[in-house]
């Protein structure tokens, strides 16, 4: 028998052997432990940066937009209006348009998703354009909210005549005069394909004049396509498959 | 324990509470072997009794060499060391009993205790002082506890490679608590409760959190497949009704408040005012002129615990592959003599039923159950009990692979150093203990209970009662005070010995 085909006695060392089998396992947890928990980071966004695209339902990508949009138009018809309404007669000084109030009553939601804590966000958005625009002056929101509670009317019963003459003489009682309500309402609607789906987003804005029931709305949409995978994406999105 | 019967000399060591590694030496011939102690005496006789049943027709392994006791015992001794560790809910159950007699102070020094001992398991013994806590009265030092637990969990659920391995090397036990998916959960809620009877500026957000949480927990889990174990997990229906309940009180968004009663309902249908709760915010209001809301949020019952449990078919059937692998590789491996051990848990939640309010002799009526935690509890478990045992399962694989390895890489096929060998790795495997950490002193259920009253202070007489609506203890006066359109909030805990502690609200 050839040296190298002479089996090794058990007691031998085999070396190959042992780094193989007998170190290997064991190695295991000591490479592991070079891996250890991750922590959490932040960071400021700086603006004009890509900011984050909710993957799963709408975010600030979708919100921001849709409000711009909407406050933005609605704004710039009654600031036309508005300047439309001062006649100008010689030699008389200019008269600025009146002050309207506007009562923004709040942002409803009846779109398929739950927009959480973007609520709130939406409505301080809007109040504060409309309060920056100088076209109109908005009605501190917490007046609004005690308005409401006094009088037990839902926001959705306000548009009923006897109700808005209720709610608008309880206003004026507590000195907050008004002269348009302001409501906000998400919707959505959604188109399926396969495991992807389309959701657009409708923000309406609907402004009632208290006194004549008059109403003017103005709307914004947004569409958005969520996927299943990246190669989903890449095929909705490739210029190729036009 | 060692003791001498008759021509046969044996040698018994405990591998935890319920079995046994047996040593049977006879004619200088040692036979290994395993048996499980029946019933809780340890008398001799029915110690002894397992061990002589070892003979060689039905021992589970037998391993036969000659043999010096000299070496084996030490080595046995040596490594037994590791066995036998009382796991958490056996160190908790003192607190658990104080806590359910009432005995808020003896609950709260015991814990106190115990988190100078195990300063390793600071955040899982701050779970169960804030519930103390909460009993004591003292609600900002309670959700100061939850909300240092809550970060904690969520820097712990990042998968730590290290730890993992470790875990793989001794057992759950090794790896940093981060909660189960239900505590974690609860966590919040519990979070959103203490704030309510504060100022309740969080408690809007914490109720948020609850339900963001819900939600990334199963999204989480989602495989590649479409398959989700964790789609079966009972969603707690408290989070949406306590959101429910703060957007009702805007009078503005009850949009909002609808579709999250509607949400309540879908959760737990067997909620009987969740139907009105929808549709009054639907088409209703908060409440009518001059009247507010108290809202009762009743914590009922002993809660879920877990409690280690011994696999054995899982356990059997490795034996036999050992088997079948010692025969093919030509070698001896560990025998799997020391049971899988996974915990298990244990609902147990006691005579409490509800809670009974009262304003003078108007029986206003009881608390009824918005979320039941240990029935929560079970189906999580249910969902993953394969996973915890597969796990247990892969940890005996690496622990015989190790041996194997390091029997081959020595060259040691047989002799004493592989019976020593062979012997260790049983010790290591019986080293292993299930991870019975919990929340141990949750409650079994969340009852809530919703009364429009006058504006002004009213006094409310609480009582709780046991299941068959029998009260457990005398009436508690509370007073609270009601404002116009605004929402009072009242917290207390029951168990079987009655209220712990003392309720808990707020000033509208």
């Amino acid at each position: 028998m050839r040296p190298a085909d002479r089996p090794h006695p058990p007691s031998q060392l085999d070396r190959r052997r042992f780094l193989r089998c007998g170190l290997a396992p064991l190695a295991i947890p000591v490479l592991a432990a070079a891996g250890c928990r991750s922590m959490q980071f932040a960071r400021v966004m700086m603006p004009g940066e890509d900011a984050m695209i909710g993957s799963h339902q709408a975010g600030q990508e979708t919100f921001t937009p849709l409000v711009n949009d909407a406050v933005a138009k609605l704004l710039a018809r009654h600031v036309d209006a508005a300047v439309q309404q001062v006649s100008y007669e010689e030699g008389a000084e200019p008269l600025p348009p009146p002050t309207r109030r506007i009562c923004f009553v709040g942002v409803e939601n009846k779109s398929a998703e739950d927009i959480g804590d973007f609520k709130e966000q939406i409505y301080q958005s809007i109040d504060s354009r409309i309060l920056e625009s100088s076209v109109f002056q908005s009605v501190n929101r917490r007046f609004v909210d005690a308005g409401l509670r006094d009088t037990r009317l839902r926001p959705d019963q306000l548009l009923v005549p006897e109700h808005m003459r209720t709610f608008a003489g309880h206003m004026e009682q507590q000195g907050q005069p008004i002269d348009y309500l302001l409501y906000a309402t998400i919707t959505s609607g959604t188109t399926r394909e396969n495991r992807d789906y389309q959701r657009d987003y409708v923000l309406t804005l609907e402004l009632v004049e208290v006194g004549t029931g008059t109403y003017d709305k103005q709307s914004a949409e947004l569409s958005k396509g969520y996927h299943h995978s990246r190669l989903s994406r890449w095929r909705a999105t490739n210029p190729l498959a036009q | 324990m060692s003791c001498l019967h008759e021509k046969h000399s044996i040698v018994l060591f405990f591998l935890g509470k319920r079995s046994l590694l047996v040593l049977r030496f006879a004619s200088c011939e040692a036979v290994i072997g395993e048996a499980g102690i029946g019933g809780s005496s340890r008398s001799l006789g029915r110690i002894l009794a397992p061990a002589t049943r070892l003979l060689p027709s039905r021992r589970l392994h037998t391993n036969r060499l000659h043999v010096s006791l000299s070496l084996l015992v030490p080595t046995l001794a040596a490594l037994l060391v590791l066995t036998g560790c009382a796991t958490h809910m056996i160190r908790l159950q003192p607190v658990r009993a104080a806590f359910q007699r009432g005995d808020v102070a003896e609950a709260d020094r015991l814990i106190a205790h115990e988190l100078e001992q195990r300063s390793g398991e600071e955040e899982l013994l701050l779970l169960d002082r804030a519930m103390v806590t909460l009993a004591d009265g003292r609600p900002a030092d309670a959700e100061r506890m939850l909300r240092r637990v809550r970060d904690s969990f969520d820097h712990l659920e990042e998968e730590s490679p290290a730890e993992d391995a470790w875990s793989m090397l001794s057992d759950d036990g090794a790896r940093a608590y981060h909660g189960e998916d239900y505590e974690k959960v609860l966590v919040r809620a519990m979070l959103a409760l203490s704030n309510l009877v504060q100022d309740g500026d969080d408690a809007e957000a914490y109720s948020l959190q609850v339900i963001d949480k819900q939600r990334r927990i199963v999204a989480a889990a989602a495989k590649p497949d479409g398959t989700n174990p964790k789609a079966a997990y009972q969603q707690v229906a408290l989070a949406p009704y306590l959101r429910g309940i703060i957007r009702e009180e805007t009078h503005r968004d009850y949009d909002d408040a609808a579709r999250n009663f509607q949400l309540v309902v879908d959760w737990q249908p067997d909620f009987g005012p969740g139907q009105a709760h929808r549709a009054r915010a639907a088409e209703g209001s908060h409440s009518r002129r001059g009247h507010g809301v108290v809202h009762v949020f009743a914590l009922v019952g002993h809660g879920p615990f877990k409690a280690e449990v011994e696999e054995m078919p899982t356990s059997t059937s490795l034996l036999i592959a050992d088997q079948m692998l010692s025969t093919q590789l030509g070698t001896t491996l560990p025998p799997t003599v020391a049971p899988i051990k996974v915990p298990r848990i244990v609902a147990a939640p006691g005579a409490a039923g509800s809670v009974q309010v009262a304003i003078g002799d108007w029986a206003a009526g009881q608390t009824e159950t918005i979320t039941d935690i240990s029935q929560m509890a079970l189906r999580q478990q249910e969902a993953l009990l394969p996973y915890c045992v597969a796990r247990a399962v892969a940890r005996r694989t690496v622990k015989k692979g190790t041996i194997y390895g390091v029997k081959q890489g020595f060259g040691m096929r047989e002799g004493l150093p592989s019976l020593a060998l062979d012997v260790a790795g049983v010790a290591w495997e019986a080293s292993e203990n299930a991870d019975t950490r919990c929340w141990s002193l949750l409650p079994d259920r969340i009852q809530t209970m919703r009364l429009e009253l006058p504006v002004g202070t009213h006094t409310l007489l609480l009582r709780p009662l046991d299941r068959q609506g029998q009260p457990l203890g005398q009436p508690v006066p509370q007073t609270v005070t009601v404002a116009d359109g605004r929402n009072t909030y009242l917290l207390m805990q029951a168990t079987d010995a009655g209220f712990v502690g003392r309720p808990l609200t707020n000033s509208p």
